[in-house]
């Protein structure tokens, strides 16, 4: 344990007792400045980790949202015309019926809700309304719809949550 | 050195470092932490810019039967086009303010080598730009086919 040089000629003139007490206590300091340390390690590293898995859930579900919209547009909903060629990216609200509001990605079952909206028309939902007590992702893109024998601008909006 | 070592001055050197190295690491852990939400919404940002470009090439422009972008395409080539070229502007930069998300704008260019054709070019100083390419075939009236490149840019500016 190296000594303060200065303090020596002080030192010097106290008791053995008192000396001892004086490295007692600058032990002490150094030990509890390095529990503070540890301490701090720990408690940054777990709220790190803490937050590397809320971050991680979130990606895994705006990704999720992603797919989903992207089945949608270019397969589940896609307009399919007499002549059996599929249009992807325009949507046809008959296949609406047929939708069931949940999907297994990635190992994990998610449900959604979907929202369709086009030029002079009002917002309208499918499927069921997103829990309030669970975080959901959504999201809106553009897409065709075939109405009353047109191709018109819409959106289609998609909020979605682990089922 | 040894002089700091005998005043006791190292250890506190040592921890001070270690207390900076600990704080350094946090900020790098939370950022690096943030990079696969940040990697997702880019995805999702490139999505909705595919969606736009497809949108534009499948809708139609209203009363007429052409697509958005192949009326657009025809306004590059074509001497007489199916949409007027005024009609065509003001129902492309209506049709770009309904598509485009809160906080982004859109932006449309047409190049050939007779020319050029952008809607909405006047953004403002972006933070970020997502583009998506692709290109229309047009057959002027003697049956040569011309292709228009088409170049859709999405702005972010948040």
């Amino acid at each position: 344990m190296p000594w303060p040089s200065g303090s020596m000629t002080i030192l010097s003139k106290w008791k053995t007792s008192d000396l001892g007490a004086y490295m007692t206590l600058t032990q002490i300091l150094k030990m509890l400045v390095a529990c503070i340390l540890v301490i701090t390690f720990i408690l940054v590293t777990a709220s790190a980790y803490r937050q590397h898995r809320t971050t991680s859930a979130l990606a895994e579900l705006t990704d999720a949202t992603s797919t989903i919209v992207a089945h949608l547009a270019v397969d589940e909903l896609a307009h399919v015309d007499e002549t059996g060629d599929k249009h992807s990216y325009v949507l046809d609200l008959d296949r609406l019926e047929n939708l069931t509001f949940r999907r297994e990605i990635g190992g994990e079952n998610f449900e959604f809700q979907i929202s369709l909206c086009y030029q002079g028309s009002e917002n309208r939902t499918f499927g069921p309304a997103p829990p309030e007590n669970r975080t959901n992702c959504s999201l809106v893109v553009a897409c065709s719809l075939w109405l009353s024998d047109r191709f018109q601008l819409a959106k289609l909006g998609v909020i979605a949550w682990h089922a | 050195m040894a002089r700091l070592n005998q005043m006791g001055v190292a250890d506190i050197l040592a921890m001070a470092f270690m207390f900076a190295l600990l704080i350094l690491g946090a900020v790098l852990m939370h950022a690096y932490s943030l990079r696969p939400l940040q990697a997702a919404t880019d995805r999702q940002l490139e999505l909705k810019c595919e969606h736009i470009y497809k949108a534009l090439e499948t809708a139609w422009v209203e009363p007429y039967t052409v697509s958005f972008l192949r009326a657009a395409a025809e306004n590059l080539v074509l001497d007489h086009p199916t949409v007027p070229g005024p009609y065509l502007r003001s129902v492309m930069e209506n049709a770009l303010g309904y598509l485009s998300p809160p906080g982004f704008e859109i932006s449309v260019a047409l190049t050939n080598d007779e020319g050029a054709l952008t809607f909405h070019e006047n953004v403002g100083h972006p933070s970020r730009e997502f583009v998506r390419r692709g290109s229309i075939s047009v057959t002027k009236a003697g049956g040569e086919n011309v292709v228009v490149q088409v170049v859709i840019r999405l702005f972010s500016f948040s």
